[in-house]
């Protein structure tokens, strides 16, 4: 298959982004999710007769803020897969 | 091409400098942390000196554990890696992106060990009794920290050793291809150790903090501790398979 | 009371001692010992040869790369006739990779089994040490399920328990030294299948305990749950996330034991970096996997 400069810059600049893209993306959430954690061990401790209650919460809340970093692989899924040349 | 083999040597020595000096930033912030507080920690409690030396001094080589990888990394790449002429731009890119996914990648863990190992010291100065399980919790939380970073020393060895050399007869959009998706996924795997890294480290220092405050419910702190960093950790297994598409599923 | 001996320092003496003595029996880098079975005869002896450290990564990491690339016959450490059956099997091909690692997860199972079937053969009242480790695996695996699930859900624990028994044997299998031993979680296939079985079993016990209807409506409604997308991949990416977690841990251990003991030239490091990637970092994902299992289900069926 021919293949131009400029269709090869295309198609690495998006590969270029979608690394950019999971790396900063994952940033955000690692963070977040830890301090959820982090609150929960402080709640279990303070209250351990809710302990399944709290890590139920802390499971949920850890998925809702996982969400962007869910977007963020399924751009980078679609920058390296569906970008076409 | 005009390099030759000097392009590869190039390369492997900016990717070996950028490594470890990326990698050194927080390993010092984070033992760091871990002396003050033991210091702060012994003014408060100077019966309980030892115990507090002890575990500053275990505290700070674990979290210096993710910048022995960055030095191991980047003596690879200055001493380990067979200089081939037929190398070209694919072993230049891996060799730089390597650096970087190391470098970047023992950001966060060390950030978050230090935490961890200054609540560990601080809790031990409030409860010296309970030191030992304290230790112990310090201990195994930092190796949860430690794992993201275990991840990027995977992706560093992948990109060192397992990438092709560059075929003859390659179109310049190939090879731009090529390199840019090997640094992507040191970018991606390097970024992406930093936010799960630090939060780990987060978790274990707060449930270092209670097991001083709470003795009792130690079990059950232990083990929100260790369900909350696994799934604080999942960003950066999806770091983790970018990079590893974006090394081997690119043509 | 009489002071105990620790034994751990003897322990560590007498790896030395070996580990020193094979260093020695090795030479150096350009010479290679081999221990092992080769045309059904035991055999310990020095081969010359050059040490390279992309190749020796490539033979451990990419079997089918590597002799495909290198074009010679493969070392199967003494089961070729098990090989060549499956060679002769009328699928395409047996790479050498699968063969290996369907090898490696027959000799857990079987060990698995044999252990097993010991401990319920020997059950007594006043227990052994192996009964007792055993008795403090099941006992506090089925309080966590009591716990998560709740009283009249007991029955999960076999499950659970066989999970983590399979896991946790599965990353200590490494740590044995006999050529052609790994750990199958090495192999992204054994972790991304438990992780998809994992999943499967959230779903059947939900649609179980809650009904079809109700369950399914909770992916397809967008009325009910407007983030109904959004959950689809999350559970995608739950398989994803929980068998990556096993495989990068143990694959990254094992190519750092392999790394740095060849560099360090074999002597003191191995011990210690086994103790930690082997059993410590092995035992603990084998545990949080096991748990992640757990809570999964704990989430969509807990009281």
């Amino acid at each position: 298959m021919e293949l131009t400069l400029a269709q090869g810059i295309i198609k690495a600049s998006a590969l270029l982004g979608a690394g950019l893209c999971m790396g900063m993306g994952a940033l955000g959430p690692g963070l977040g999710e830890g301090f959820v954690a982090g609150k929960a061990c402080e709640g279990i401790a303070r209250s351990p007769e809710n302990a399944s209650l709290i890590t139920r919460t802390m499971l949920v809340g850890q998925a809702v803020s996982e969400s962007t970093g869910i977007y963020s692989l399924v751009i980078a899924l679609l920058l390296i897969f569906a970008v076409k040349i | 091409m005009i390099w030759g083999s000097e392009l590869a040597k190039i390369s492997a020595y900016l990717g070996a400098g950028i490594c470890v000096g990326i990698g050194a930033v927080t390993t010092g912030i984070g033992s760091g942390i871990i002396a003050g507080e033991g210091s702060f920690g012994v003014v408060k409690q100077p019966k309980a000196q030892e115990q507090i030396f002890r575990t500053m001094l275990i505290g700070q080589a674990a979290a210096q554990t993710a910048g022995i990888f960055a030095l191991v990394i980047s003596m690879l790449l200055i001493y380990g890696i067979p200089y081939d002429a037929a190398g070209g731009w694919f072993k230049a890119a891996a060799y730089i992106a390597a650096g970087l996914a190391m470098g970047l990648g023992s950001v966060g863990p060390s950030l978050g060990a230090g935490y961890a190992g200054s609540q560990a010291c601080k809790s031990i100065a409030r409860m010296p009794k309970y030191g030992n399980s304290i230790m112990g919790n310090m201990l195994i939380g930092q190796a949860l920290a430690q794992t993201s970073a275990i991840f990027a020393l995977v992706v560093a060895f992948l990109l060192m050793y397992s990438v092709p050399n560059q075929p003859d007869n390659i179109v310049t959009g190939r090879i731009i291809i090529k390199s840019l998706a090997f640094i992507g996924a040191g970018l991606a795997i390097g970024f992406g150790t930093l936010g799960p890294g630090t939060g780990i480290g987060f978790v274990a220092g707060k449930a270092s903090d209670m097991m001083g405050r709470y003795p009792n419910e130690k079990s059950k702190i232990m083990r929100t501790m260790f369900l909350g960093a696994a799934v604080s950790e999942s960003t950066a297994i999806y770091s983790l398979v970018i990079a590893f598409l974006l090394i081997f599923a690119v043509k | 009371m009489a002071k105990k001996k620790n034994p751990i320092l003897k322990i560590c003496l007498i790896f030395f001692v070996i580990e020193i003595a094979l260093v020695y029996l090795s030479g150096n880098f350009s010479r290679k010992l081999e221990i092992g079975f080769s045309d059904k005869k035991f055999v310990i002896r020095h081969i010359d040869s050059e040490f390279n450290l992309q190749d020796k990564i490539s033979e451990e990491f990419q079997i089918d790369e590597y002799y495909a690339h290198h074009g010679e016959k493969p070392t199967l450490w003494g089961s070729s006739k098990l090989y060549d059956f499956f060679d002769r099997m009328p699928f395409d091909s047996t790479p050498v990779g699968t063969f290996q690692l369907l090898r490696m997860l027959l000799i857990v199972d079987i060990l698995i089994m044999i252990i097993v079937i010991l401990i319920r053969r020997f059950l007594t009242f006043k227990p052994g040490k192996p009964q007792i480790l055993f008795e403090i695996i099941y006992g506090s695996l089925e309080e966590f399920v009591v716990e998560t699930l709740g009283k009249d859900k007991v029955y999960y624990t076999p499950y659970i328990v066989t999970l983590f028994l399979f896991l946790w044997i599965c990353n200590m299998i490494g740590l044995i030294p006999i050529p052609g031993f790994m750990e199958p979680t090495r192999n992204l296939n054994v972790p991304l299948g438990l992780g998809f079985l994992s999943v499967v079993i959230v779903h059947v016990s939900a649609i179980k305990f809650k009904g079809a209807w109700h369950h399914i409506q909770n992916y397809i409604n967008p009325v009910k749950n407007p983030l109904f997308l959004l959950d689809i991949v999350g559970e995608i990416s739950k398989v994803v996330s929980i068998s990556f977690r096993l495989f990068g841990n143990i694959l990254g251990g094992a190519i750092i034991i392999l790394v740095v003991s060849s560099l360090v030239s074999f002597v003191v490091f191995p011990v210690g970096l086994s103790l930690f990637f082997g059993i410590f970092v092995g035992t603990i994902q084998a545990f949080v996997f096991t748990m992640l299992a757990l809570t999964y289900i704990g989430v969509e069926i807990g009281e």
